[in-house]
């Protein structure tokens, strides 16, 4: 199929097959937001991951899971039991025109119903099936249950977060989920490539718990250098560079030893400086042995200013200073909407139309935004299954009576 | 051609370089220093697989060398402050002059336009920013965040995806193309679901420790074991695992009362659930929870440290780690890419390069400068 070069996305023509729940439906959505073609493919009756909160509230005829949404943008939706055997064949012809397929069923499931990669390779020499669990399709820990709070504790993310006093902390959101697609949509195009050499299709195993222990930047480094163990320590981050202060109407979080002496000056003209102006504090050792007293003085200082004040002062002079922002506060930045980071997407069941966040780049070519709402349960049922498959309306009748789409 | 510093920028090369790519990182004598030293660990964690060449780019000549490597490479990517690249006139205009089919990728903490793009930031600035360090946090009257500088390797594997993305569009059409990566967005793409909660709904998101949320489950967090700061997690998304929990605990009598009999009441009465449950983890190790819960087919597991991971028999069984031999160094262990291709032999995998390692082979073999041509660049401090 050629396709006009002004119309072209990034990925226009790859198509990718979606039997994903919440642990990797971002995996085919970042695909999808870069032009590739993925059917959603969803138990008849709809993917337990639509239930999953926050939901649209208020809404005319049904809530919608915005978290549904949110990870299938752009997306077509289909449905079909892939464990009956019509369906099976079903999906098997609709294998035969796929590149990518995506999925997170507890490893051995695919083979349990005649399915497993050999399956999908012998239909489909070129097929790309990525596999995302909670640990992997081996080891001894394979077949264990997980969720986001488990492979954050396993991962080791937990440990190293929250207060010294309290329990570890883990990170808000599936952030587990959220790396481990980004890790698999990276497998997705680096077997693209190289099936573009050897025509060879691959299978690629994604772990939650690897997801998120390759995801922590100095924790394993220090280990295995220095064999330090990296402990939470709150706010105040691992090299004791930046930790978060009061101000009068919310929090900052600020550099404590850099530009040292330009941030007295500044401190000082407001009277504020105290002992932090002796010499001794000049020699960066010291400061940082005596961290404790730098923060309780700098605090004193945060206090009497607002949030926004520091912010774009602190910025002017070169300080790496931002605001704890809320969520709220992230949707006012007059920086996402100058670069216009949220996208109108229309709502065909709400019948309006929903902000989201799009991507967090531009490119210069190839990036054309399709805009397309999480499609509703079996959406594009007439068009894949009888525009694409050639199945008629009696027979399509017949597979819906029979629950298999 | 890798001219990026610290650890976004880097990360990205470094999965790229890990499945193959030629990445020839440009380092300067100067400019090598702290995060950026070569034998500094952190250093050598991103920057394994790569080529190191030095080249003062604050010189017109190491420009001009630069440029000549741009014209045989595939890929630029740079994360310097927006102005730097423009400043030294190797911004995308200049560099597809030299070679129109480039990618050229720059990264940056607020992306290349608007009003905020020459503010400064690192990854915990950009968590702060994004709204991951709100959320992540007991209460909104203490903000904590996430003990490292997560944000960075987000950006890095967007930055990768970026990378291949352009690659396969220049398959297909033979054009390069210009990519603005900002990390700011990439954190708040992390939060998608609760931003569009806070936009759809008009709802004041707060942070709630390891409190479920928005998923229907209790009991479900962090509980203290036997042992020095040992925890581990529990998750109970269902009645039948509730009933598996309790039977585990031995059926206790408190776990029998009505307020605790549905999933509703349960998360009405978690904070009672969670003293209840704490009272019978802290008798026994995290792992021998974690143990009996997982064969009642319950999630959980154990809080694991650096030590506790260095020895994970899953991490092990899947070979995780790896050894590599570091010229000055020696051995160091360092964390195998998690993207695993069943059935394919692993790339083999190289420690980071000295500074200027590569200098010989890429000024003399790609380029093909003479020896003499080289002693004098060094000797102006061109190729210094």
């Amino acid at each position: 199929m050629r396709i006009e070069e002004k119309e072209r996305g990034l990925l226009s023509g790859l198509r990718v097959l979606d039997l994903a729940d919440e642990k990797a439906g971002f995996c085919s959505k970042l695909l999808a937001d870069m032009g590739a073609r993925v059917i959603k493919i969803e138990k008849p009756g709809g993917d337990p991951s639509r239930n999953i909160g926050p939901f649209s509230e208020g809404s005319l005829k049904s809530k919608t899971s915005l978290s549904f949404f949110y990870n299938n943008t752009n997306k077509l939706g289909i449905t079909l039991d892939i464990e009956q055997r019509e369906g099976k064949s079903l999906f098997l012809r609709l294998v035969k025109e796929t590149d990518v397929i995506v999925e997170t069923f507890p490893p051995g499931y695919l083979e349990q119903i005649d399915l497993d990669f050999k399956v999908l390779k012998k239909t489909n020499p070129e097929i790309i099936l990525v596999s995302v669990t909670g640990f992997g399709q081996t080891g001894p820990r394979r077949d264990d249950k997980s969720c986001d709070l488990v492979a954050s504790a396993y991962g080791g993310q937990m440990y190293v977060s929250g207060s010294p006093s309290r329990p570890p902390l883990k990170a808000f959101g599936e952030q587990s989920c959220f790396a481990a697609s980004l890790f698999a949509a990276t497998g997705v195009l680096l077997a693209l490539r190289k099936r573009a050499k050897t025509g060879e299709g691959k299978h690629i195993d994604i772990s939650l718990q690897e997801s998120v222990t390759a995801t922590l930047e100095h924790v394993m480094v220090r280990y295995f250098s220095e064999r330090v163990l990296p402990r939470r320590q709150g706010s105040l981050h691992w090299n004791d560079v930046f930790t978060v202060l009061p101000c009068k109407d919310g929090f900052i979080h600020l550099t404590l030893f850099q530009q040292w002496e330009t941030l007295i000056e500044w401190m000082d003209s407001e009277g504020m400086a105290e002992d932090l102006k002796d010499e001794k504090w000049l020699n960066e050792d010291y400061r940082q042995a005596n961290v404790a007293h730098v923060i309780k003085i700098l605090s004193r200082w945060t206090k009497t200013h607002q949030v926004n004040e520091l912010f774009e002062q602190g910025q002017l002079m070169r300080f790496p200073w931002a605001p704890v922002q809320s969520p709220g506060e992230v949707l006012r930045s007059p920086q996402l909407k100058e670069r216009n980071f949220f996208v109108d997407l229309n709502h065909p069941e709400m019948g309006s139309v929903l902000k989201c966040p799009g991507v967090p780049y531009r490119f210069s070519r190839g990036l054309i935004p399709k805009k397309k709402s999480a499609p509703s349960t079996g959406a594009d049922n007439e068009m894949i299954y009888k525009n694409e498959l050639g199945i008629s309306e009696e027979e399509l009748s017949r597979l819906i009576s029979k629950h298999i789409i | 051609m890798d001219l990026t510093r610290v650890l976004a920028g880097p990360y990205s090369t470094r999965i790229l370089a890990d499945f193959g790519a030629e990445i020839i990182k440009v380092q300067s004598k100067k400019t090598a220093t702290g995060a950026e030293s070569n034998t500094a660990p952190y250093f050598c964690a991103w920057n394994r697989n790569k080529s190191s060449i030095t080249l003062d780019l604050s010189r017109l000549e190491a420009r001009e060398l630069f440029l000549k490597l741009v014209k045989i490479s595939d890929v630029v990517v740079e994360n310097f402050s927006p102005r730097v690249m423009t400043n030294w006139d190797l911004n995308y205009d200049r560099l597809k002059e030299v070679n129109a089919e480039l990618i050229m990728l720059s990264m940056s903490g607020m992306g290349q336009t608007g009003k905020w793009k020459d503010f400064v930031a690192f990854g915990p600035t950009l968590q702060s920013l994004g709204g991951l360090t709100y959320l992540t946090s007991y209460s909104q009257d203490e903000p904590t965040g996430l003990g490292y500088a997560y944000a960075d390797l987000v950006s890095g594997l967007y930055g990768v995806i970026a990378i291949l993305a352009a690659l396969e569009y220049r398959d297909k059409t033979g054009h390069g193309q210009y990519i603005d990566l900002s990390e700011y967005e990439a954190v708040c793409t992390t939060l998608g679901p609760t931003l569009m909660d806070a936009l759809t709904n008009q709802n004041e998101v707060l942070p709630k420790g390891n409190a479920a949320g928005h998923i229907p489950a209790a009991p479900y967090g962090c509980y203290k074991c036997l042992g020095e700061d040992r925890w581990c997690v529990i998750a109970v998304f269902s009645d039948e695992e509730w009933n598996d929990l309790c039977s585990v605990m031995d059926n206790p009598t408190w776990a029998m009362e009505d307020r605790f009999s549905t999933p509703t009441k349960r998360k009405i009465n978690e904070a009672e659930l969670d003293t209840r449950i704490e009272k019978w983890t802290s008798k026994q190790t995290a792992e021998e929870v974690a143990k009996l819960l997982q064969e009642a087919e319950i999630s959980s597991g154990v809080v694991q440290d650096a030590e506790d991971l260095s020895n994970d028999p899953q991490l092990l069984a899947r070979d995780f780690f790896v050894e590599l031999k570091h010229p000055i160094l020696g051995t160091t262990t360092t964390d195998k890419n998690p993207i695993k291709f069943r059935g394919s032999k692993q790339e083999s995998l190289r420690a980071s390069p000295l500074l200027g390692e590569a200098n010989h082979y890429v000024f003399q073999e790609l380029l093909g400068l003479s020896e003499n041509d080289i002693r004098s660049y060094r000797k102006k401090g061109i190729i210094a």
